[in-house]
């Protein structure tokens, strides 16, 4: 069941953070440039912060979709092998 | 049950997947002939698709011989499949989703199934992200780089770095998640948000940088 939500201009640090995932998987995943919280990011630096550094790690989290590593030569030694000895 | 099961269906495609995932020169060629029983293509989705695979393999287990094995059954497992692959979303989505059904039943068989993956997702105490949110000298500078960022993903206790892995850097929506490892939405959102507030503790150490883990063979990119 999703929580009932605060006032957004009213709530807390403490509700903020609480409702914090819920917030972020709403709309397109941008809670800074949302507009229903920016009366309470500017009352609230430090929150805002941590929003901003969550933001920038989901960001850099995009550029991890590019493959990182390679599988050694024997993967596919052993994909070959098994692909004969099912075809013989 | 068939690593494709019902959530390996092609009319769900996650938007911005297409996007994130361009059809690639020569593939979709590639898979007609493949799915003809051509070897040669076989060999060369093998070659286009491995390193994507492999990467996602290694990032869910964590562990260079079960991500290689992973990584052998997932292109077998292609190979029996790729019949069924019709084109309705990019092949790269189809295939990652069909490694990520394989990972997770691999790992039920080798004990999640005892408790329920809901439990086993949440890390203990000692792992979860620490209260730090009004600490003004926490913040990061605006930039991570990408390579610490892998490292520390790499360094994440399990159930976060498979959610973290499946939402921000596959691409999953919350609901797709919460069916594939059998938890609520609720929860895959909660995994996500400490995943991210650790990784922001684990970015703020210097010696997170560190060297990568013995036996990862790093290409560049």
């Amino acid at each position: 069941m999703t929580p009932k939500l605060p006032d957004f201009d009213t709530m807390t640090p403490a509700d903020f953070e609480r409702h914090l995932p819920e917030f972020f998987a709403s709309g397109d995943g941008r809670v800074s440039t949302d507009p229903r919280f920016q009366t309470f990011l500017k009352n609230n630096p430090l929150c805002a912060a941590l929003v901003r550094d969550l933001e920038t790690i989901a960001e850099t989290a995009k550029s991890l979709l590019e493959p990182a590593y390679e599988p050694s030569d024997t993967v596919w030694s052993e994909i070959e092998k098994k692909l004969k000895k099912k075809k013989n | 049950m068939d690593a494709q099961g019902l959530h390996m269906t092609q009319n769900t495609t996650p938007p911005g997947v297409f996007k994130r995932n361009p059809p690639i020169v020569g593939e979709a060629e590639a898979i007609e002939a493949a799915k003809n029983g051509d070897a040669h293509a076989f060999s060369k989705l093998y070659a286009l698709h491995k390193r994507r695979v492999y990467t996602l393999c290694l990032r869910m287990l964590g562990n260079v011989s079960e991500a290689e094995d992973m990584t052998q059954e997932a292109f077998l497992h292609l190979f029996r499949k790729i019949g069924s692959f019709r084109g309705e979303s990019a092949f790269s989505t189809w295939l990652h989703r069909l490694t990520v059904n394989l990972v997770l039943m691999h790992l039920r068989k080798k004990g999640l199934n005892l408790v329920s993956l809901e439990e086993t997702i949440n890390p203990s105490e000692e792992d979860a992200p620490k209260r730090d949110f009004g600490s003004r000298d926490l913040q990061l500078t605006g930039s991570v780089d990408r390579v610490a960022l892998e490292r520390a993903v790499a360094s994440l206790p399990p159930g976060y770095r498979m959610v973290f892995v499946l939402h921000d850097v596959e691409g999953f929506e919350h609901n797709e998640i919460a069916t594939m490892l059998d938890c609520s939405t609720g929860n895959s959102k909660s995994q996500l948000h400490k995943a991210r507030l650790k990784l922001r503790e684990l970015l703020r150490q210097p010696d997170q940088s560190a060297q990568p883990a013995a036996g990862i063979k790093e290409v560049a990119v």
